[in-house]
């Protein structure tokens, strides 16, 4: 397989279920952040990524109940760039035996750290990302991206046209689904109305004042047909968790939250056809039915699902993908309730990449953890013993499967 | 008079690309080991991994596979919005990201019928021909 640029992950071994998991769960304060950044008030500063990290790093140390002394890995993400290991353990007050950069989004490290803590290679790790990239201010589109830096071609290749912008894959993929499908846009609107309400029940949600279909209407356009409230959200934050040997877990005070599968699927020819016609169907159902193997579980076993909600109509891409509802009937399936608390398979329940935070597919997996555990709260799923998350981009899928460890 | 748009991307690789265009021919690679034919511009066939890649003439036809308009600035003055964009399904395979000539995206069908046009058109790399798309 060619070099995608991603996390390396372990083959998708059943002996390697469940062998594994996360302990602790740490966040930064995104819907504070976001204010702050918004209102830029009198001394204000741009957070920094040591900081987010550290804080991020402290509160998942405290929810594990563990010394940070019993850390002997730290494993570093960033997507544009963030401290060394040395400066980041000397920030954190830890002397790990092992420290380094080990990729970026939320594709592939996982299964990365999983696969080392079950060779032995490491014990208990503490794997941080963290990201600046709204105070930066960062534009996800026009020349931002360039022949010879990192990312797809799609993302430069066609500036003469004026195309560019995740943004416009997500609106080229909407258009055709409306076409095909005789759907319209206050049809795809139900889907991040839906998630907007999951994140009216996260304090930490950056976005959860409720929106009518008629507001999503008169809402600016980024790409037409995609409104603003269609696309995901840019924040700064950093995520930490903490993850060890399945034995250690279960000595540790909190309900352990074992990773039980994986896999990855990548587009390798004739992009614009698949991502716009078939919007990754055949990635996401290979690497959905790998990672259910390698668990031992069917998509029916799965009762929550943090997909990678970049887009709206991404999502619905996800939800039908992995075999939740047929082609062509996921906005129908959100609209009949069956992505909400008490339907088929609540989705993106603290409100996801639309409404809660942009952290490149590491904010839902805290959510996983609370939902697994039953510290949901207002919007806990009954009875949950199954999590899927899956970072799904423009040509590829990593799909991760969690199982509730008692 | 030419219009002025974003930068193309101008790898040794795509030239041939853009000289065809300066010809009035669209040109897209085919592998000579599986017949593939990928489009952008690749250094080794990416079904098989060939590099036995030669630039064909295609004939142009294909049908309007999608479309999305521009609502917000990515380009500054360069191309001011809203502008209509659409994506091609060539006869001969390739999905092509073009700009509409002679049509808007409000008229636009799911697999209406469409054929290469040629702009005149400038960057920094100076001036060239760039494949638009308007009603066959």
């Amino acid at each position: 397989m060619a070099d995608h640029g991603m996390t390396p992950m372990p083959p998708s071994l059943r002996e390697h279920s469940r062998k594994a998991s996360i302990v602790g769960v740490g966040e930064t304060d995104y819907a504070k952040d976001y204010a702050a950044e918004r209102k830029r008030p009198e001394g204000w500063e741009p957070p920094t990524i040591d900081d987010l990290c550290k804080l991020a790093f402290d509160r998942a140390v405290a929810d594990a109940g563990i010394d940070a002394s019993e850390i002997d890995a730290l494993a570093l993400h960033y997507t544009f760039g963030g401290p060394e290991p040395e400066e980041m353990t000397r920030h954190l007050g830890i002397s790990p035996e092992k420290a380094w950069v080990n990729g970026h989004i939320f594709a592939g490290p996982l299964p990365n750290i999983v696969g080392r803590i079950i060779s032995g290679e490491v014990k208990t790790v503490a794997m941080l990302f963290g990201i600046g990239n709204r105070s930066s201010g960062r534009q996800f589109g026009g020349n931002t991206y360039s022949a010879g830096m990192a990312g797809p071609a799609s993302y430069y290749y066609f500036h003469p046209w004026g195309w560019s912008s995740q943004a416009a894959h997500w609106a080229m993929m909407a258009q055709r689904y409306f076409a095909k499908f005789g759907k319209r846009e206050e049809d795809l609107g139900h889907v991040p109305m839906i998630v907007r309400q999951h994140a009216g029940r996260n304090d930490n949600a950056i976005m959860q004042k409720p929106f009518t279909i008629d507001e999503y209407m008169a809402s600016r356009y980024i790409v037409r047909p995609l409104h603003l409230f269609d696309i995901c959200l840019v924040n700064d934050g950093a995520v930490c968790l903490i993850v060890t040997t399945a034995d250690r877990a279960r000595d540790m005070p909190k309900t352990p939250v074992d990773i039980a599968g994986w896999s990855e699927a990548y587009i390798e020819q004739d992009k614009f056809r698949v991502m716009v016609d078939e919007r990754l169907r055949p990635q996401i159902q290979a690497a959905g039915n790998e990672a259910l193997a390698m668990a031992d579980l069917s998509i029916d076993d799965i009762g929550h699902f943090e997909g990678y909600d970049v887009a709206s109509i991404h999502l619905v891409n996800q939800i039908e993908g992995f075999g939740f509802t047929p082609d062509g009937t996921g906005i129908d399936f959100a609209q009949d309730g069956q992505i909400t608390l008490g339907g088929r398979i609540p989705t993106n329940i603290a409100g996801g990449n639309m409404s809660a935070n942009y952290m490149q597919g590491w904010g839902q997996v805290p959510e996983i953890v609370r939902q697994l555990r039953g510290e949901g709260g207002a919007r806990q799923i009954d009875g949950l013993n199954t999590s899927l998350s899956a970072m799904t981009q423009t040509d590829c899928v990593h799909p991760v499967i969690y199982t509730r460890g008692d | 008079m030419a219009e002025k748009r974003p930068p193309r991307a101008l790898e040794p690789k795509d030239k041939p690309f853009w000289e065809g265009c300066a010809k009035g021919e669209l040109l897209i690679q085919k592998c000579g080991k599986c017949g593939h034919r990928p489009w952008p511009v690749v250094q080794e066939c990416e079904q098989c991994g060939s590099d036995a890649l030669t630039f064909e003439r295609v004939s142009g036809n294909g049908k309007l596979a999608s479309w999305c308009t521009f609502e917000r600035p990515y380009y500054g003055d360069l191309m001011p919005v809203p502008y209509d964009t659409i994506l091609v399904e060539l006869e001969e395979g390739p999905w092509f990201i073009s700009n509409p000539l002679g049509f808007a995206n409000a008229e636009a069908e799911l697999g209406m019928p469409v054929k290469v046009a040629f702009i005149d058109c400038e960057d920094q790399h100076g001036a060239y021909r760039l494949p638009v798309f308007e009603r066959a």
